[in-house]
């Protein structure tokens, strides 16, 4: 039985060629977020009218949060649109988690095969983990906070603590690793090499 | 070359500027209430020439659910008003008592609006932004019949949008390049007294008007 034309070249080169796998920590991370997302959109179909029924009572029982004033044709409106985005925010950490989980898996597999730098692979892994993990939680809180302290507030509070810093560290995480990548292409061309 | 290619790359990255505060959290747009609907369906019927069908979402719908729990705020006579207009087939008369009676939401609305915003109890800004929330539910009702009053009382319409705009001016400040002073320097008390001054003239002017076009009312 003779070994296939060129094998003894390709076996050590798919070796190398071959894609890593992340910590197993960063896949954990991953897959929690996606089961989570998972459940949460679930809960949302299965409880929604509870859900609903709950924030609307909450939010009457704040009417100076949500300026409610007693008049129905001006208080229907604030509480349709504050229900509306809370609906949203559930909605939305549902997707998030369900893409932002993929991305973690996707981008980490990236840096642990091609980024060789320890530091600089460390720093991505632990910025697109972190960041792309928390950022979609943002907005739970968000739609958790809607009935309590009304629709500009809530946003500004998930804004501030959840989506700036967490959503900007997986930027960040994702131009540090562009950068690798390409420094990686340019270190690669030969000298005097034609585009 | 290439350690001031990544350290480009990392100041650029850095320096790219705040993160956009923009996050997508959904669009809203103000629906429909049950009254509204029914107006919008009725209006609709009666364009079509449809008015078994008119006949039978006013007598079944909400607005005339709303209009006998209201009697007592309204012309006599509304209710069997429309109802002979939509069994005689008179279409004007039909419309213009669902433009009555819309009307005097509208106005009824902004004498709340008026009476609230002279309650010292709230501090003024937050009565301004009460009066932006019964700004809109106002427009939200005399929107529907703008264009039956404009057909009947040109004046008054004119008189209703001009205090629109003006109040508009005042809540969210004036539209680039408009005259006079800009409203969006006053501080709000006077805002506040300003816009109630919009609300009580609105009112004014449509209780002119449901009296003008109230059924049996002459001229």
């Amino acid at each position: 039985m003779s070994a296939p034309r060129g094998s003894a070249r390709t076996a050590p080169a798919a070796a190398a060629d071959a894609w890593r796998l992340p910590p197993a920590w960063v896949l954990l991370v991953a897959v929690l977020l996606i089961a989570c997302a998972e459940v949460g959109g679930a809960s949302m179909v299965q409880f929604k009218l509870e859900l609903s029924r709950w924030a609307r009572g909450q939010m009457l029982a704040r009417p100076d949060v949500h300026g409610l004033v007693g008049v129905r044709d001006v208080d229907e409106p604030v509480l349709d649109e504050a229900l509306t985005k809370f609906d949203a925010g559930l909605r939305l950490f549902h997707l998030h988690g369900e893409g932002m989980g993929t991305v973690i898996v996707v981008a980490a597999m990236v840096t642990t095969t091609l980024v060789e730098a320890p530091a600089l692979r460390r720093a991505i892994l632990l910025l697109v983990t972190v960041g792309g993990a928390v950022y979609p939680v943002g907005y739970l809180v968000w739609s958790a906070l809607i009935p309590y302290q009304g629709l500009a507030r809530s946003r500004a509070i998930a804004e501030w603590a959840v989506w700036i810093p967490f959503g900007g560290a997986a930027i960040a995480a994702m131009w540090l690793l562009t950068a690798a990548l390409a420094l990686r292409l340019l270190r690669r061309r030969p000298a005097g090499a034609v585009p | 070359m290439t350690r001031r290619l990544a350290a480009a790359l990392g100041v650029a990255v850095l320096l790219a500027g705040p993160p956009a505060p923009a996050h997508h959290v959904g669009a809203w747009s103000p629906r429909d209430n049950e009254v509204s609907a029914n107006f919008k369906q009725l209006k609709f019927s009666l364009q079509a020439g449809k008015l078994d069908v008119a006949r039978r979402l006013y007598v079944e719908g909400a607005l005339r659910r709303e209009l006998l729990a209201r009697r007592a705020a309204l012309p006599p006579g509304l209710d069997t008003a429309i109802r002979r207009a939509l069994e005689t087939c008179d279409v004007g008369a039909a419309e213009g008592g669902l433009m009555v009676f819309v009307a005097a939401l509208a106005r009824d609305l902004a004498r709340e609006a008026e009476r609230q915003l002279a309650d010292p109890a709230d501090p003024p800004a937050a009565r301004l932004a009460t009066g932006r929330r019964f700004l809109e539910a106002v427009w939200r009702y005399y929107n529907l019949i703008d264009f039956a009053v404009t057909q009947r009382d040109a004046r008054a319409a004119t008189t209703v949008r001009l205090a629109f705009d003006e109040a508009e001016g005042i809540v969210r400040g004036p539209a680039r390049g408009t005259s006079p002073a800009p409203p969006a320097a006053l501080e709000p008390a006077a805002a506040v007294a300003r816009l109630g001054a919009v609300f009580r003239r609105v009112a004014e002017v449509l209780d002119g008007l449901v009296a003008r076009a109230a059924p049996g009312a002459t001229g």
